[in-house]
């Protein structure tokens, strides 16, 4: 296999240049989409030279045996979601790709300023619609899409938030495009997917050990230590404050995450049933009686937080809890009533709250949306369906979204009824021409189109952002949806460190 | 430690205690099937399910129809004990509810202890049992005892002896205090009775008890004959005796509520100490099998409903207690 490798090698004495043999073969470049690993002319970049000449060496068996390892080793561990069919609970793992995905310091150093940015005003923009509402009176956001979203929680109106800190963990999209870097939405309710970060760091440091040494890849492994000390910097009480993730229990698909993030963190994890409301406080049941909770890492969307409060269906949530919320005897992380800043229209106005609040102008883009609660995004949307990605405000997973290039004509057909019905539901985006990374599918590496949520915490004095993320991967050719539920996977994304660091 | 990972931990320990003490029995039978005359057989099937507390399989009294019954359905008897699905003791069953108790304690155990117990579930559940009752049935069932042993002593050397060890062991000896009372009452009342086919002896008995070793040497070193069944009740060395099972569950719930076990005693620690003092006071001999005609009458019967009332006495106080009961004074 050697031989092969350096018979491959190109002029440079590094890239094995895509279109010629070995694992490299089947690797097609195409000039519309940025490669992550491979210039236009087909020389690897700089910063993924080690990564081409390692994966050159390895055989598709050598490859396939350690893929399979990851995935065996998933399975055997647990790191599964799980799906509730209609008879029967099952588990799965999500696919994961064993190429990772690198970075440089300076990419990474300009995701983290926007990062950072951008979580600033939204926590700013949040506690202002909460309260005194000038940025809805200075038309910086529409005030009816704000007060009429049903992510707007009128119980939150004048509620003392600790610290202003509305968003402490927050997962965004960012996707890469011959422009560069730009947001595709931002999750600040429950954003998921960190403990798949971590497990892929792990078990792709395991497989490629001299590789990642020699790259010098930046540690997220503190991720759950940083997770802590951002909740408990939260907490009102100041000793010894104690921090419970609250799970809708083991048959929610991220369930291991939030057994996983418990686990690492040292907190309780506690259902609903576990946790009782007494004088404004929340004790969790112990085996030896009632002990108080500082703060709730919660994990339960607001409509189930407490059915006093919200719905009143909900059995998973604690029947008291807002009360001792906005009594300040505990806090929730994140705050309820923060999914209205991640509503798909209101993400279109985020630049504006960056200018305003901040008077800075954003360092990551948008992505461009028109919006079809206004006559002309609808008309626009409508004229150009076939173009044109459309997505429902509050809509996740990948689910409910028409990708028009890959529609046919009675999909857009169907779909466009549904937009004159419910304009106000719907945004459209220009489809991206999302960049590509390396993925070892069916025995041969290929590129795919990939997107990075990389997750930032918010405690009471500092931001941090993990240097990595999820980087998910649309497995399948040609596919753009990169959701786990839609046949997505994920990989390890390395950032570098600086020369000199 | 929460209340319900309390329960959880302690059912876990339940379910793997009853799985391994299945897979035992089952070992023992299955062992016999190659050259025991089908009455006999029969009589041991049984046995085997009145230990286990389940009714007595429908098995002809003909000698003839007995034997083509057995050959026919031992595996179908068997089957009900390791791979059904709705029979809530089965092997199959005990393994998949601990490792469902085990995916909700995931923040509390060890890597490795999720590991094993994952991957014996894993294999239990894609186990062709069609092809391994016909190929070698002796062979899935050592499997399952392997793969249960090795996790005990997975979560031996890994798990840090807080309290969720506590209850996972408490489970574990509640459990096995509870079994093996059946056990011992079902071999004495049932296995030796006057009209079974055969007496089953008590060697048999010290065998699947994992016992016969030790009372072998204790005997040499006495050079006395000590019954057997007095031996599998108050030997304090054996891990399967009585005793053993009593003063582990004493000394798991002193570390669990060091205050309960101070005077006045908390309601579990009491049935304990009350437990420990009939398991060496009470006779241990056939006259505590009770009679035939009266099955609920003797010593063993009595430990059996103790050791339910201890049970839900653990319930009562660490996992269902009324909230005004918890509140910190």
């Amino acid at each position: 296999m050697q031989s092969q490798a350096n018979s491959d090698r190109s002029p440079n004495g590094f890239a094995v240049a895509p279109g010629s043999s070995g694992p490299f073969a089947d690797y097609a470049l195409r000039p519309r989409f940025h490669d992550e690993i491979f210039r236009e002319d087909g020389t690897a970049r700089a910063s993924c030279r080690r990564l081409v000449d390692t994966l050159a060496r390895e055989s598709p068996e050598d490859l396939a045996a350690l893929q399979e390892g990851v995935a065996r080793r998933f399975v055997h561990e647990g790191i599964t979601f799980t799906v509730l069919g209609a008879t029967k609970m099952s588990e799965h793992i999500i696919p994961i790709d064993c190429v990772p995905r690198i970075l440089t310091a300076g990419e990474w150093d300009h995701i983290d300023r926007g990062l950072r940015q951008r979580l600033a005003a939204l926590n700013l923009f949040l506690h202002d619609i909460y309260h005194e509402g000038r940025s809805l009176r200075d038309g910086v956001v529409p005030a009816d899409l704000v007060l009429g979203g049903p992510q707007y929680r009128v119980e939150m109106r004048g509620c003392k938030v600790p610290h202003d800190v509305y968003v402490s963990v927050c997962g965004t999209d960012i996707v890469r495009t011959h422009d560069g870097f730009v947001v595709l939405e931002d999750n600040l309710r429950v954003p998921s997917g960190v403990s798949y970060m971590l497990a892929c760091r792990s078990a792709i440091k395991k497989a490629f050990p001299a590789l990642y040494r020699r790259q010098g890849v930046r540690e997220i492994s503190q991720y759950p230590e940083r997770l802590y000390r951002t909740l408990a910097s939260l907490a009102t009480r100041e000793s010894e404050p104690r921090v419970a993730v609250l799970t809708p229990g083991h048959y929610n698909s991220a369930y291991y995450e939030h057994a996983f993030l418990a686990g690492e963190m040292g907190a309780e994890l506690v259902e609903g049933r576990d946790l009782v409301v007494h004088d404004a406080m929340v004790y969790a049941r112990t085996a030896l009686g009632l002990k108080r909770i500082d703060v709730i890492y919660r994990r339960v969307d607001d409509d189930f937080l407490d059915p006093v409060t919200f719905r009143a269906d909900s059995l998973l949530g604690v029947a008291g809890l807002f009360h001792a919320y906005r009594a300040g005897n505990v806090v929730i992380a994140n705050a309820p009533g923060t999914g209205v800043a991640d509503d798909k229209a209101v993400y279109s106005y985020v630049p504006r709250m960056i200018r305003y609040f901040l008077g800075e102008e954003p360092i990551l883009a948008n992505v461009k949306t028109w919006r079809c609660r206004e006559k002309e995004g609808l008309a626009h949307t409508l004229a150009n369906l076939e173009k044109l990605v459309v997505k429902e405000v509050g809509g996740s997973g990948g689910y409910g979204m028409l990708v028009g290039p890959h529609s046919t004509a009675a999909e857009r057909e169907a779909y466009a009824a549904r937009l004159r019905a419910d304009p106000e539901n719907f945004i459209a985006q220009p489809t991206l021409d999302l960049s590509r990374s390396g993925c070892f599918v069916e025995g041969r590496l290929e590129p795919r189109h990939v997107d990075v949520r990389p997750f930032v915490l918010r405690g009471r004095d500092e931001t941090w952002i993990a240097p990595g993320g999820l980087c998910r991967v649309a497995l399948r050719r040609g596919s753009l949806v990169v959701n786990s539920s839609q046949g997505g996977g994920c990989k390890d994304l390395w950032i570098l460190r600086a020369p000199g660091d | 430690m929460l209340a319900r990972a309390a329960a959880d931990f302690y059912w876990a320990g339940r379910y793997l205690e009853r799985a391994e003490r299945t897979a035992r029995l089952l070992d023992y039978q299955l062992t016999r099937l190659v050259d025991t005359p089908a009455d006999e057989l029969a009589h041991g099937w049984r046995v085997l399910y009145a230990a286990l507390g389940r009714g007595t399989p429908d098995v002809p009294a003909d000698a003839d129809e007995a034997e083509t019954f057995l050959i026919a359905d031992a595996y179908t008897l068997a089957g009900r004990l390791v791979e059904d699905g709705t029979n809530p003791d089965s092997i199959l069953s005990c393994w998949s509810m601990a490792r469902e108790n085990a995916r909700q304690l995931r923040p509390w155990l060890p890597l490795g202890v999720w590991t094993c117990l994952n991957r014996g579930f894993l294999w239990i559940r894609d186990v062709d049992f069609a092809a391994a009752w016909g190929e070698s049935p002796s062979a899935l069932v050592l499997e399952a005892i392997d793969r249960l042993r090795l996790l005990a002593g997975v979560v031996d050397g890994l798990m840090p002896r807080d309290d969720a060890w506590r209850f996972l062991e408490l489970g574990r000896f509640v459990e096995r205090l509870q079994s093996q009372t059946k056990l011992l009452e079902t071999w004495t009342r049932v296995g030796r009775a006057d009209d079974a086919p055969v007496r089953l002896p008590w060697s048999d008995l010290l065998r699947i008890s994992e016992a016969y070793a030790l009372y072998r040497r204790r005997r040499a070193a006495l050079k006395r004959r000590e019954a057997p069944l007095a031996f599998l009740v108050r030997n304090p060395e054996l891990p399967r005796s009585l005793r053993f099972a009593v003063h582990r569950i004493e000394t798991l719930l002193g570390g669990i509520d060091p205050r309960g076990a101070r005077y006045p005693l908390a309601a579990p620690h009491r049935m304990a100490i009350r437990l420990g003092a009939t398991v060496e006071i009470d006779p241990a001999d056939e006259r505590a099998a009770g009679t035939a005609g009266d099955p609920g009458s003797g010593a063993f019967a009595t430990l059996y409903r103790d050791g339910r009332t201890l049970h839900n006495l653990i319930m009562a106080t660490y996992v269902r207690y009324p909230v005004e009961e918890g509140l910190p004074t």
